[in-house]
């Protein structure tokens, strides 16, 4: 306190007793106040980031224990080493935290709460306490989940099917379901908060079209908020009523329909699966061209392949009930409109790659991240093309093959990214370098370990090894060996990171404003942010990404 | 939304600007894209309601009919006039606060809650008459009045959901009502909050449009 106010009076004086050498530059976010009391009642966007970032790195590690418990059970065909029970609850687990509370959260809340606000030049979201009551509303119900899962157990999986759901199980569903659904608000509230500041706080000079693809994904990502949220609220409302009162929407006996609950849930759902992939995108647009040192390659593609995306997942979530009794024409319509996704999605990949071209290109860690979630990216969206086929879909429908896909997509994509940009942005939020040699060798261990882990299961799933089943035949034990193998290297990339952050906390080399040579009104201020982000009102560049390597056609570009 | 109030700004009424705003107008534009952000995905929620109304329409449209013949609807009719009324009072009481009348908006805001709360009465006898008649469905002890034909059940049912879902809006819309009417009749709330009135007149309207949505597609059609 007393450094503040010395700063605000213009002078340097301090008591000789206390030796605080900070004290001579300006009192940075981090340390402009230090009560528990200026954390929990905070509302400037940084801190409440790092709130998020601890309480989801909490979430994280209680899933991937469950997802070890889950692979644990799977090392023997028959399985022997738990009861179905308990690997049913230990799966439900997994899919709970980590769709729910890990990877809906997990971008945007953190690096987009943090971000977003510096690079569009603004003092804070604009609402700041909406935004800390996002943070406590998300506690809440994920704590409420939390108990219910971990004490009690629930066994339907994070889909929460009817009728398994409302009038077989007999675990405590409808404490996970309250938890869920108050979660649901958060998101919105979050949306929300992104999406008019996106629109209201611009910094002046920064138009639209000077936004960095980072603000863009989070734009589109807020819409998926603000518009398919509330349909699972009201799914999740109806089945808390069904099972609390068995009202008979989703129930066949009384004349309800069961399928009804999922075209729902997926409606939400699926738009869902973009909520945890396009900030993801919008990471992987920041690091790329600064570790080229190149101009992003087709900016305005990019920016509008992520409104595309947006727009396309609404219109697909029948791709998840191919089987269900769906028409026929339903299924080829969805069919159509899955194999539409690939376009946005190949044009950012494009221009990824594009951008990386004849860069000078440095592979730092948030690099090799990045390299990793192109490539493994691709792998999970081409097998996703195999699955948006009809005819393939019957085969593979339910099977490992599901299970592959989408932890490529989900970890390989969303997992990657969120460490690439925690990486990349970890200078700015602790004022900290990390051991480069030692993210370096996670990062391999993380790709490598993912592989093992992943790969195998494509194979498994076109054999017909069905997800969520405790037990198989024992032809597959070789595969589910390697892939349980491949899940301790991944353990051990995550572990990793955990030790030498926390350690360059206290111990790391401190951050310049601008360590990567990265452009981006985020990297003008000093790292970490004093607490109203900007000590000067920054001047926003002609050009967004304006890298010294160029390529030559700049048609649109100057707006 | 607020044009109005820009082109006759009367004396001692504003905006008071947050620190990490740059200008009021900034300020301003974020609380009306703010709440119909949030009242868009309101408007989400509910469709996802009436959705699966329609749905059951669809597959079972006798049973709904004999459900629907069931419903109040001369205490729903009366319902949707008094909602109205209570908006017609809530655009008064924006006009009001536009031209710093402080006193008529404060009893503006007064009838809009009372009104507000007459249809909250209004509802909860509807639901004292429901159960009178056993047409409570979900409550177990008690025998249900259509019990021969089953699909009913899920109409009546989710029409205690719908209708409950926007008698809680209702209900936190009058607490946050009498909140606001409290503090707007400090002096010198005009001069400082003079944009919460239109704000919160927004939800206002948007709950007695759910309503308007909600009277036809639960009462009339089918009938």
């Amino acid at each position: 306190m007393s450094g503040t106010s010395a700063i605000d009076s213009g002078i340097a004086e301090r008591e000789p007793h206390i030796p605080e050498p900070t004290l001579d530059r300006p009192a940075d976010y981090l340390h402009a106040q230090s009560t528990l009391r200026s954390w929990f009642l905070t509302t400037d966007h940084k801190r409440i980031a790092i709130l998020y970032l601890a309480s989801i790195t909490a979430f994280f590690i209680i899933g991937a224990v469950a997802a070890g418990v889950v692979r644990l059970a799977l090392v023997v065909p028959n399985g022997a080493i738990m009861t179905n029970d308990t690997y049913n609850k230990a799966f439900t687990i997994h899919g709970v935290v980590m769709v729910w509370f890990f990877l809906i959260p997990s971008i945007p809340a953190t690096f987009g709460n943090f971000l977003i606000p510096l690079m569009i030049g603004a003092k804070d979201l604009a609402f700041p306490k909406l935004n800390l009551t996002s943070w406590y509303i998300f506690m809440a119900g994920a704590l409420f989940t939390m108990v219910s899962v971990v004490l009690g157990g629930v066994d339907t999986g994070w889909t929460f099917y009817v009728p398994l759901s409302t009038a077989f199980s007999n675990t405590w569903v409808l404490p996970a379901l309250i938890g869920v659904t108050i979660v649901g608000f958060s998101s919105i509230l979050t949306g929300l908060n992104f999406v008019v500041t996106i629109h209201t706080m611009r910094t002046p000079g920064m138009t639209w079209f000077r936004l960095p693809i980072f603000v863009w994904a989070h734009y589109a990502t807020s819409l998926i908020f603000l518009l398919a949220t509330p349909v699972i609220t009201t799914a999740l409302i109806l089945l808390i009523m069904e099972r609390a009162f068995h009202i008979g929407v989703f129930d066949p006996a009384h004349g309800g329909d069961p399928v009804l609950f999922q075209h729902l849930f997926w409606f939400y759902s699926h738009p869902a699966v973009y909520i945890m992939v396009l900030p993801g995108m919008g990471v992987i647009s920041e690091i790329v061209p600064a570790f080229a040192q190149k101009k992003l390659f087709g900016y305005r593609f990019v920016a509008y392949a992520s409104i595309g995306l947006a727009s396309v997942t609404f219109f697909v979530w029948g791709h998840h009930m191919f089987v269900n009794g769906q028409s026929d024409l339903a299924s080829l319509a969805f069919s159509v409109l899955s194999f539409a996704v690939a376009v946005p999605s190949a044009v950012k990949v494009y221009n990824w790659t594009a951008t990386i071209h004849k860069g000078r290109i440095r592979l730092d860690t948030p690099m090799l991240y990045a390299m990793g979630y192109i490539g493994l990216f691709v792998l999970g969206g081409l097998t996703g093309l195999y699955l948006a086929t009809l005819a393939i879909n019957q085969h593979i429908h339910a099977t490992y093959f599901v299970v592959a896909h989408f932890h490529y997509i989900m970890v390989g994509g969303t997992v990657l990214a969120f460490l690439g940009g925690l990486h990349f942005w970890w200078p700015k939020f602790t004022g900290r370098m990390y051991n480069e040699a030692w993210g370096r060798i996670s990062a391999l261990f993380i790709f490598i370990g993912f592989n093992v882990t992943f790969f195998p299961q494509f194979i498994l799933g076109y054999l017909g090894m069905p997800r969520r089943y405790a037990t198989y035949p024992p032809e597959f034990q070789l595969l589910n060996v390697l892939s349980s193998a491949g899940a301790t290297i991944l353990a051990a990339g995550y572990v990793f990171p955990m030790i030498y952050l926390v350690y360059s906390l206290w111990f790391g080399k401190r951050a310049p404003a601008n360590p990567w040579d990265a452009k981006g009104l985020e990297w003008e201020t000093t790292s970490p942010p004093p607490p109203h982000n900007f000590l000067s009102l920054p001047s926003v560049p002609p050009v967004p990404y304006d890298y010294p390597i160029q390529e030559r056609e700049t048609r649109s570009q100057h707006r | 939304m607020s044009r109005g109030a820009e082109a006759q700004p009367a004396a001692g009424v504003g905006v008071a600007r947050v620190a990490h705003f740059a200008t009021v107008e900034q300020q301003r534009h974020a609380a009306v894209l703010g709440i119909w952000a949030w009242l868009v995905t309101e408007l989400l929620l509910f469709a996802a309601l009436f959705l699966v109304a329609l749905i059951l329409r669809v597959q079972h449209p006798e049973a709904v009919r004999a459900a629907a013949l069931h419903l109040k609807f001369w205490v729903g009719a009366v319902n949707t006039v008094v909602l109205i009324c209570s908006s017609l009072t809530m655009s008064m009481a924006i006009a009001f606060s536009r031209m710093g009348w402080q006193r008529a908006m404060v009893r503006a805001m007064l009838a809009t809650a009372a009104l507000g709360s007459l249809f909250l009465v209004l509802k909860g006898y509807e639901y004292y008459a429901d159960y009178e008649e056993h047409m409570m469905p979900f409550l177990t002890v008690r025998p249900y009045a259509l019990a021969e034909t089953p699909a009913t059940r899920l109409f009546v049912n989710l029409y205690y959901v719908a209708t409950s879902l926007h008698g809680l809006h209702l209900f936190t819309g009058i607490s946050i009502l009498l909140g606001m009417t409290w503090m707007a009749a400090k002096p010198g709330f005009l001069s400082r909050h003079q944009n919460w009135i239109e704000v919160y007149g927004l939800y206002w309207h948007f709950i007695d449009l759910i309503w308007i949505l909600a009277f036809p597609i639960l009462y009339v059609v089918n009938r």
